[in-house]
């Protein structure tokens, strides 16, 4: 019995070995068929190049009144420029080109005051007008009748599996100019996540949307007051970090070099016999929190935000110098409720109210006399939105803007400057779109007189290319 | 005392050990539902009555994209409107493509219509082709399996439990798959007019020819113009049936069908696009079922 397990155990053992063997030569003659296969390819390869080059020899010598052009010409083009052209298109990587698109945006105005008034408009305590000599060249829809704002070239691709690059370059006829170009990581554990560069800062609301996704062809009369007409697009880092919570909870912080001229500024300056140092930088320090809540169809996103920094602004005006040194602190709520009646129609209200307050000192000199001042300003405003989405391609919608309180050292340096706006909007495509608003501004001062602004904008806005999804 | 607590922390450590998927479309939810059984928790992002082009990134979905371990997507640039900026504010690198927990199911299935030429004035063109692939029954199993083996990438522990949910789930599938085909070999219905190229999958399944759609291109809204042009088609090109959608406008449809006489039918594109759909057997059922003339 034992023997035959035993006899058994060899022979199933041997029977097994075989098998193997037998698989390991058949292993081998495959091998051994691949290795003569290519070696015929070779010699194949091998004669071919020698008809080419005997080709080739005869080419070269050929006798003169037997002169025959080969019958392909474009064998004779490719021999001539493929060799030169090929080691460019071996490293040519097109796959790899980033999104790209182009976003162009044009418009026809009609304005009650003229191009140069506009320019020099201005608010007490928050902004002079352009007029001092020093030429912004900014701002959109400033001329009366056909306006060309921008075509903004806008970039974007991961670099590698840590970060995604982003770009923002618009292009006024005055020139292009970098308005954003940043990195965001995306590969940071526990919800955290880094941004870096140039960047709109995430102050608010209003303040991250491009021009472009604005939904009127202006920003908020605040926002200009407070941030001018490009809002806070500053230099530095932010972190952020989205807590792991069911409903949206998003803190973040920003360091930035604090350039902005109408609320911060480092740098310091000589005015009669005071030198006024630069501010330390980074100058301009950002925090917020955001979050938000859905109940059913309707989508609630609110949030605080706060910036303080030092404030140096410095103007030269022919004779007169004009200085303010101090320090600015920004308080901003907002509030966004969205409902979607379905996949195209919503109606859709915003609102921001930002207070700043400012501890700074003014100074003037004339030439001779150098005069100092203290002032304390604590001013504040909103901006309210209904925007209605009544069909797939239209849109229509209100605004209210108000700064609602201007006060330098506890009195009133202007009363409440309002202004409103409606606007109906044609979007043929998510690509493109149409726009007609019509408003009036009660806030801007012209040479010192309170002027009513009207305006009508009809604004043409399309984009090429590859262009993210807009957030929420 | 101690045994009450370590149940607790038994049972808190189990709930955590579920795997959170999160998925664009319902159909995709109902799929994980079926392969991953009580293993996952899984949520959709949009809802089956929405035009799955054009889905609003609402910050909720970021903070469910923050949680999850497992996102899986359509693909074929479907998402393209929302999808990108949920990934990147979600602050979650498991997520990101080319991640473990980034599935997109496109890549399992045989994309028809791939345009030769990609241009937006040919309207909303997807390069990739259409985009609607979950419509032929036949990817069904495909992409159930597509899903099985990423849920054991990520979650070696309940293979088994998944393979054998997957096993019954195709098993059944299978034998719908049949009598779908039996019920689809005697429609009537040769040629339709469909909103929008949505249905293409399915038609193409079964041999059944679309003649037009009312929107003149994908994504742009139909003109008079060209509905005249489509009631002009029906008659000579002997068109049987209107497909509509439930998410776009339904006068257009209804305009044709009263002017040529041919009936609209308003037909799901997803779980969840009528009341009554509740998953995929539900929602296949029923396009069949819309068939049987």
């Amino acid at each position: 019995m034992r023997k035959l397990a035993l006899l058994s155990a060899i022979f199933t053992f041997s029977f097994a070995y075989s098998q193997e063997s037998i698989e390991s030569l058949k292993k081998q003659l495959e091998e051994q068929r691949k290795l003569i296969q290519e070696l015929e390819k070779k010699i194949e390869a091998l004669e071919k190049s020698l008809e080419k080059e005997k080709a080739q020899k005869e080419v070269k010598t050929p006798k003169e009144d037997t002169v025959t052009k080969p019958a392909d010409r474009t064998f004779e083009l490719k021999y001539k420029f493929g060799e030169k052209r090929q080691p460019y298109a071996l490293f040519t990587q097109p796959s790899f080109l980033p999104n790209i698109s182009l976003i162009i945006d044009s418009s026809f105005v009609s304005r009650n005051i003229s191009d140069k008034s506009y320019e020099e408009r201005e608010i007490d305590n928050f902004f002079h007008g352009h007029g001092h000599g020093h030429d912004h060249g900014h701002g959109l829809n400033t001329k009366k009748g056909f306006n060309f704002n921008y075509a903004e070239l806008y970039f974007y691709a991961p670099v590698d599996p840590y970060f995604d690059l982003y770009a923002t370059v618009p292009i006024t006829e005055k020139g292009a100019e970098l308005e954003e170009g940043y990195f965001v990581t995306r590969s940071l554990p526990f919800g955290f996540q880094v941004k870096g560069g140039k960047f709109r800062s995430s102050f608010g609301r209003f303040n991250q949307k491009h021009p472009h996704a604005w939904d009127f062809a202006k920003s908020p009369l605040i926002y200009e007051a407070l941030f001018g007409e490009e809002g806070l697009v500053e230099k530095g880092v932010q972190i952020t970090w989205l807590a792991p919570t069911k409903f949206y909870l998003l803190f973040g912080a920003e360091v930035l070099q604090g350039e902005n001229e109408r609320s911060f500024g480092y740098e310091g300056f000589e005015i009669g016999h005071v030198d006024v140092k630069n501010a330390s930088v980074p100058n301009l320090y950002v925090g917020f929190v955001k979050t938000s809540y859905d109940i059913g169809n309707l989508s609630l996103l609110t949030g605080l935000s706060y910036a303080m920094g030092r404030h140096r602004v410095y103007h030269v005006d022919g004779q007169e110098k004009h200085g303010f040194a101090g320090r600015t602190r920004i308080f901003g709520l907002d509030l966004t409720a969205r409902y979607n009646l379905d996949s195209y129609r919503y109606i859709s209200f915003e609102g921001e109210y930002i207070f700043r307050n400012v501890k700074r000192t003014e100074y003037e000199y004339d030439g001779n006399i150098l005069t100092s001042d203290y002032q304390k300003l604590n001013q504040s405003g909103f901006y309210t939105q209904l925007v209605y989405k009544f069909h797939k391609n239209w849109r229509t919608g209100v605004r209210y803007d108000l700064i609602n309180k201007n006060e330098e050292n506890g009195t009133k340096a202007t009363p409440n400057l309002p202004a409103y706006y409606a606007m109906l909007e044609y979007q043929p495509t998510e690509f493109s779109y149409i726009r007609l608003q019509g408003g009036q501004s009660k806030a801007y001062y012209i040479d010192g007189v309170r002027r009513k602004v009207n305006e009508v904008v009809l604004q043409f806005n399309l984009a090429i290319g590859a262009h993210g999804a807009h957030p929420f | 005392m101690k045994k009450v607590l370590f149940l607790i922390l038994a049972f808190i450590s189990l709930s955590f050990a579920k795997l959170e998927v999160l998925v664009t479309y319902p159909w995709i939810e109902d799929l994980v539902k079926n392969v991953g059984g009580n293993h996952v928790n899984v949520k959709a992002l949009a809802k089956g009555s929405e035009d799955p082009h054009f889905i609003v990134p609402k910050p909720s979905y970021i903070a469910m994209a923050r949680r999850a371990n497992l996102l899986i997507i359509n693909g074929a640039s479907l998402e393209i409107g929302f999808i990108p900026v949920i990934i990147q504010q979600s602050n979650n690198p498991n997520i990101q493509p080319g991640r473990q927990g980034f599935l997109d199911l496109s890549n399992f299935v045989e994309l028809i219509q791939k345009p030769e030429r990609v241009s937006r004035d040919l309207g909303d063109v997807h390069p990739e082709g259409n985009p609607h692939y979950n419509l032929d029954p036949y990817n069904i199993p495909i992409l159930a399996k597509a899903i099985k083996e990423r849920l054991c990438m990520l979650d070696t522990k309940n293979c088994p439990s998944y393979e054998s949910n997957l096993n019954t789930f195709v098993s059944k599938w299978n034998t719908k798959l049949a009598e779908w085909d039996e019920k689809m070999s005697k429609t009537r219905i040769k040629k339709v007019i469909q909103y929008h190229k949505q249905y293409d999958y399915f038609l193409n399944r079964y041999g059944i020819e679309t003649v037009a759609t009312i929107e003149p291109l994908p994504g742009i809204s139909p003109n008079p113009r060209h509905v005249e042009n489509l009631i002009k088609l029906v008659k000579p090109q002997n068109v049987n049936y209107i497909l509509q959608n439930v998410y776009h406008e339904r006068k257009t449809a209804e305009y044709i069908s009263s002017k040529t006489g041919i009936p609209y039918v308003i037909l799901p594109h997803d779980v969840g696009s009528l009341p009554n759909i509740k998953n995929l057997f539900d929602l296949f059922d029923h396009i069949v079922r819309s068939f049987e003339k």
